[in-house]
């Protein structure tokens, strides 16, 4: 094949983070285009939850980040023509001990310190929260900002705007060579031709490191396997996203007080009503290396895990399951970065599970960045080299 | 009742003319155009509509759709509780 085709900007990766990155650019009246070897949306981005959450970050600088996402996709909501089943109800933490209520108390303290909305709950808000709650939960806590989306519907929305911004999405093409010409431009080599491009956006998520590898950068991201369980609507069991308090020990690698599978596999409750009435619950984590074939024996902790909160969900239906790769990085912070050593070369990828929470404010900023403006959010915390800093030069 | 009206995926109530339109549209997999009308994602996991599903997509998919994703198949083979899920059995 001889085709060469010369675009500005070449963001590789179509799922929701490229997506993203290809609207905000695009309307900000940049050439756009996206590479995706596969489909749209069908990598992790479509193996994942759709939850916007502030309440599972790191108060401070994790959660600020978060609010600003979750305020661009309240606009998002707004402008985008395709619907994405956007709700605003915010989310629950539960907690099953004294020490878990303890933890959760000072969480709360943190995140009302760094301005966010959060407000501690007792047993009888729980109740009223959900009557399929076990009785004994002693209570948990909310963040009201916390929304929810349905993470395709919104890659496929972000993607159809995009292009009426004059953005180019080709799919089913693969990078397989990237590398920089004479006169410093990146020459992009795909299974359905060759592309030239000024500046190239790393958005593959946990593919990242085999593109960073092509222009020998090192990505320090790992695939981290997580399952979840579709259950079919039968009774409405809550309206807002629940998760254990244990998620979050789970999440930053703390010790909890759970038998040794559910530890091992990182099962945390997990709760998320869809708009088709039907539920999700999740999750675990797990390194693996790319295999997305769903494991029985984990799904049956995660089963376990739903009922030890839920009691009285224990006989409605699971219908289907799934895996997805979340992106791992070492302090659970994505990479959002220029790489100096190669000009024009922009990483946007690593969000584990927090992808679809932080898309919209990832695909602001490398617009900013792109069209070298003040970014929305500080990202010295962001760069690509941060995990090498102890490294030999 | 029209042809049209017909409904192709009965848990769901996604009807011949819904895919038509989204399968004429966007020129997609039968994946894509699953996941953009629902068809094969209720309760029967597909069992009834797959095969229509599969064909609407793969008529309507252009010269540009060289790789057609047929729906897969994911566990569990048919709808299980959670308490024989967490069980084991």
């Amino acid at each position: 094949m001889n085709d060469t085709f010369h675009r500005d900007i070449v963001v590789i990766g179509g799922g929701i983070i490229g997506s993203s990155i290809a609207y905000y650019c695009s309307k900000s009246g940049l050439d756009i285009t996206v590479l995706e070897k596969k489909e749209l949306a069908s990598g992790t981005s479509s193996k994942c939850d759709g939850n916007i959450l502030a309440v599972d970050k790191d108060p401070g600088f994790d959660s600020q980040m978060a609010l600003k996402s979750q305020q661009l996709v309240h606009e998002l909501n707004n402008e985008l023509e395709i619907p994405f089943e956007y709700r605003n109800p915010g989310s629950v933490l539960v907690c099953e001990n004294d020490t878990e209520m303890e933890a959760a108390q000072k969480w709360v303290q943190q995140q009302q310190d760094a301005g966010l909305d959060f407000r501690m709950l007792d047993r009888e808000d729980l109740r009223n929260e959900s009557a399929y709650f076990a009785d004994d939960l002693l209570g948990g806590l909310e963040c009201r900002t916390d929304s929810i989306v349905n993470p395709y519907m919104l890659t496929y929305s972000m993607i159809h705007r995009a292009k009426q911004f004059g953005a180019k999405i080709h799919t089913n093409t693969e990078v397989k060579n990237l590398y920089k010409n004479q006169v410093n431009q990146f020459v992009i080599e795909t299974n359905d031709g060759i592309f030239t491009a000024n500046k190239v956006v790393n958005a593959c998520g946990v593919w990242a490191p085999f593109i960073g590898e092509m222009l020998d950068i090192d990505i320090s991201i790992k695939p981290r396997k997580g399952q979840i369980i579709v259950a079919s609507r039968q009774q409405p069991v809550g309206l807002r996203n629940v998760m254990e308090f244990g998620y979050l020990i789970s999440k930053f690698g703390g010790e909890r007080q759970v038998d040794p599978l559910t530890d091992k596999y990182g099962v945390a409750l997990v709760f998320e009503p869809t708009e088709s009435q039907n539920f999700l619950i999740g999750s675990s984590r797990q390194f693996n290396g790319y295999d997305t074939k769903v494991d029985h024996e984990v799904m049956k902790y995660i089963a376990k895990r739903a009922v030890r909160f839920y009691p009285k969900i224990a006989d409605m239906t699971v219908i289907r399951t799934y895996a997805g790769l979340r992106p791992w990085t070492a302090d659970h912070l994505p990479i959002i970065s220029h790489v100096e050593k190669v000009p024009g070369f922009y990483i946007a990828a690593g969000h584990e599970g927090d992808g679809i929470s932080l898309a919209a404010i990832t695909g602001k900023v490398i617009e900013e960045m792109i069209n070298e403006k003040d970014t929305s959010i500080p990202i010295e915390l962001l760069r690509y080299d941060r995990f090498h800093v102890n490294a030999k030069p | 009742m029209k042809e049209d009206e017909m409904i192709i995926c009965r848990c769901e109530e996604v009807s011949y003319e819904e895919l038509e339109t989204a399968a004429a549209k966007y020129k997609c997999s039968a994946r894509e155009l699953k996941l953009r009308t629902r068809a094969g994602m209720g309760y029967c996991g597909g069992r009834s509509c797959r095969t229509m599903v599969d064909k609407i997509a793969a008529a309507s998919a252009n010269d540009q759709n060289r790789t057609c994703v047929s729906l897969k198949y994911q566990p569990p083979i048919r709808p299980i509780s959670f308490e024989n899920l967490g069980r084991g059995r």
